[in-house]
């Protein structure tokens, strides 16, 4: 109970406290302490690394190598790259993943959004239900859905009465067909992924200006016509958020493939990501997975800034009320 | 008073029994390996000193008993880290790069060895060795040769893991369909000869859902065979059809060769008589469809024996025949048995770990013959004998039973390694998805050959030729792969 509270004025006793305090509330100091936190801690976790990755792809060394015995090679790194068909098959079959995966994933969402915004009983449920998958672990998503892909498993179960009615052998190999591993894959990321344009949609749907769409209405429009010259119009910047965001992050998927395929059958279903985890963790090619990443990283950019740049469009277009 | 002197007999009969069993396990690589931790302890004033294990996950629950032992007998503990299998060499390659220390010693399959030894990354033992005069003795060609990577020892192995093939016993003896495939095919039905005679009873065996063969109803079918066929496993199956070394002296791919064809056609020519999905599976799947009973016939590593007979799900318990791995014959000449290590774990010293010879002295005590045999005949454990002084520790006959030793140690003397040299794994890699590829007739041998050739040699020029040449040739003579230039 005695113990003595130390004030600001104990602090101020202290010498070298008081002037370090002192100078650190100057207004021309203290301006600068986010500005520092900040900024060393891009240097840290991003510009140091990037600066090592650029070195690394430039050297002549696998880790099976000491990193002592490695020595700058020019661009031969970059050369073994771009030559390796690997690599561009890898990269297309991530953009034909990515590409199935997002447009799917928009439709559903778009189609789930716009049926819950119009349900008024339930509907937290509802929302509640269709964002469960995006909580899900993408660990625990994947050994669940290396189940239900077994050849004797619940989704050919379900699918049985279709399959045989189509004449089609109902034990589809999901995971060791090339094609069916391939279409595993984009399913298990659409079922996982569908969650955010929902909710990307269901915001935009909530956004929507009642005043707008009851003046459609008064002045005779369908409900069709109401949806396609007003609702869609002023969705456009949710599905473009929604389109940017999704597409960045399938263009790196990888959870999945590790969980079901291994990039299998052969080489079916591998991704860039996949492509350059292997190179680098499975056959330590350190130095040719730098390469491999700095140029995927320049592929990458450009579709970045494109989507960055549809995004600022739309967001003026908002400002200036033209949607 | 007959029933005390009978009580008496029993316990006096009964000790010298567990003396006897004492005395059959005075082991002097494993007392040296105690003693001499302990003075290391002594001499270097530690206070509870402490190793750290990156342990293959299969192990976790048979791994403690033999710690808590270690620990009673030198005060030393063991802190292991379970890892899946999958992830372990990159974990290894990764401590060669940050150098944290934070294992004393890695448990992985031998073929990681070659790349963390080129990394520095694993101490060879030698000096170590030479005090502690570990025990190989009993230990086949190929394990021994594993041990060691370009002229020095590496790593010690406890576990043998070569290929083998399990028939089904309740159907090779049913005499309805022993007398239906002599009529057949004029052979009598039994562990087969040949890949190809194999293949000839997957083909008669192979029976779909509904049909009534030999008096028996199959409600669900029945596949004449059962072998990994998915991407990182094709490879550890390849040299039974194969039959050979991969290269010729100076690292030429021998793979685009007749032989080697062959192989190719015949690795996947069995494939149709597997569940469709096949290609798609792992032990987790392989182990309990096995189980179920709906196979005739399985290659598989040798502990699928063990677990379908004490699997409390298993439907073929007690209805299992081990055999040899059937002989290929690709390569010119008489017919050659090669059964690949397809997986097996050995013991490695992390190079940046804090006690590195303790932890030496840890591995030559657990790979000792008689804590080996221990260790093998662990309920809990997935060891597979593979050391003479196996077949006859009661532990490991009660497991695995008479006739799976008698097979697995005639299994053990054709074993050859995989490919023991670094790059393992891409090699392997490169080898696995163009076999997918004919699997699924995307390729055909020819082509695949081809392109399999031209990965190899991409990968050993990649690491360096010169270097691999040297070393490919060194495994081969030290007897890595059975067969010779």
């Amino acid at each position: 109970m005695n113990e003595r509270v130390t004030t600001v004025a104990d602090l101020r006793k202290d010498g070298i406290t008081a002037r370090f305090s002192a100078w650190l509330s100057q207004e021309r100091i203290f301006r600068w302490i986010p500005f520092v936190m900040v900024e060393g801690m891009i240097i840290c976790v991003l510009i140091i690394p990037f600066i090592l990755t650029i070195y690394i792809s430039f050297l002549r060394w696998r880790a099976n190598r000491p990193f002592e015995q490695a020595y700058l090679d020019g661009f031969r790194n970059y050369e073994a790259v771009l030559s390796d068909p690997g690599f561009w098959l890898s990269l297309g079959r991530t953009f034909y993943f990515a590409g199935s995966a997002v447009i799917l994933e928009l439709i559903i969402g778009f189609i789930l959004a716009m049926l819950v915004h119009r349900i008024v009983a339930g509907r937290r449920i509802y929302i509640t239900i269709f964002l469960i998958p995006m909580m899900v672990v993408p660990v625990v998503a994947g050994y669940n859905f290396s189940m239900i892909y077994l050849d004797s498993g619940p989704l050919n179960e379900l699918l049985w009465p279709l399959t045989s009615l189509l004449g089609i052998n109902p034990r589809i190999r999901w995971l060791s067909n090339p094609l069916a591993a391939q279409w595993a894959i984009i399913l298990a990321d659409i079922w996982q992924w569908t969650s955010l344009t929902f909710l990307i949609f269901l915001s935009g749907f909530s956004a929507l200006p009642p005043q707008l769409i009851n003046a459609a209405r008064i002045m005779g429009a369908s409900r069709a016509q109401v949806f396609l010259w007003v609702e869609l119009p002023l969705l456009k910047p949710a599905i473009v958020i929604a389109i940017v965001i999704r597409s960045m992050e399938a263009l790196k998927m990888f959870d999945p493939i590790i969980l079901l395929t291994y990039g299998g059958p052969g080489t079916s279903t591998q991704t860039i990501a996949y492509y350059l985890w292997e190179q680098v963790w499975q056959f330590n090619k350190f130095a040719y997975g730098a390469a491999a990443s700095i140029l995927v990283l320049i592929l990458f950019s450009v579709l970045i800034f494109v989507g960055i740049y549809l995004l600022g469009r739309q967001s003026e277009a908002v400002e200036r009320g033209e949607v | 008073m007959k029933k005390i002197l009978l009580s008496i007999s029993i316990i006096v009969f009964g000790y010298s029994l567990n003396a006897t069993a004492v005395q059959a396990e005075s082991d002097p690589a494993a007392d040296r390996a105690v003693n001499l931790a302990k003075q290391f302890v002594k001499d270097n004033n530690m206070k509870n000193p402490k190793i750290n294990m990156l342990l293959n996950s299969l192990f976790r629950n048979a791994i403690p008993d033999f710690i808590a032992e270690w620990k009673g007998l030198t005060g030393i503990d063991v802190h292991t880290e379970p890892l899946g299998y999958t992830d372990i060499p990159s974990k290894i390659m990764g401590e060669a790069v940050a150098k944290t220390g934070a294992f004393d010693m890695f448990n992985d399959f031998p073929y990681t060895a070659p790349d963390a030894a080129g990394a520095q990354v694993i101490l060879p033992l030698d000096d170590f060795a030479a005090k502690g005069k570990p025990d190989f003795t009993g230990i086949p060609g190929a394990f021994l040769a594993q041990q060691r990577y370009n002229g020095k020892l590496y790593s010690m192995v406890l576990d043998g893991d070569h290929i083998m093939l399990v028939l089904r016993k309740d159907i090779v003896e049913n005499p309805k369909a022993r007398a239906a495939f002599k009529s057949k095919t004029g052979k009598d039905l039994g562990c087969p000869a040949t890949m190809a005679d194999w293949e000839e009873q997957a083909k008669f065996f192979h029976t779909k859902a509904g049909q009534t063969r030999w008096g028996i109803k199959f409600e669900k079918p029945l596949y004449g065979a059962m072998a990994y066929r998915s991407v990182n496993f094709s490879h550890r199956h390849f040299p039974a059809y194969f039959g050979g070394l991969l290269f010729d002296k100076d690292m030429k791919p021998r793979i685009s060769t007749k032989q080697g064809i062959k192989a190719i056609k015949a690795f996947a020519s069995v494939v149709k008589y597997m569940p469709e999905d096949i290609q798609g599976w792992g032990t987790p799947q392989i182990y309990p469809f096995w189980g179920s009973g709906q196979a005739y016939s399985v290659m598989s590593f040798p502990s699928i024996f063990g677990y379908a007979n004490s699997n409390p799900k298993s439907t073929v318990k007690g209805k299992q025949i081990p055999c040899v791995i059937p002989a290929t014959t690709a390569p010119d000449g008489p017919p050659v048995r090669r059964a690949a290590e397809a997986a097996g774990t050995s013991y490695m010293v992390n190079a940046h770990g804090k006690n590195p010879e303790l932890a030496y002295y840890f591995i030559q005590w657990l790979t000792s013959p008689s804590v080996g045999s221990r260790a093998i005949a662990h309920p809990k454990g997935f060891w597979d004998p593979y050391r003479t002084q196996n077949i006859g520790h009661p532990g490991i006959l009660k497991k695995f039973g008479p006739e799976f030793l008698k097979a697995t140690m005639e299994n053990a003397k054709y074993t050859t390694s995989l490919l023991y040299i670094e790059g393992h794994y891409e090699y392997m890699k490169v080898l696995d998805n163009n076999l997918a590829d004919v699997m699924n007739n995307n390729l055909t041998a020819e082509k695949a050959a081809a392109k399999i050739e031209k990965g190899w040699n991409r990968v050993t020029e990649d690491i360096g030729r010169d270097y691999q040449i040297k070393v490919w040739r060194k495994g081969v003579n030290d007897g890595l792969y059975v067969d010779k230039f």
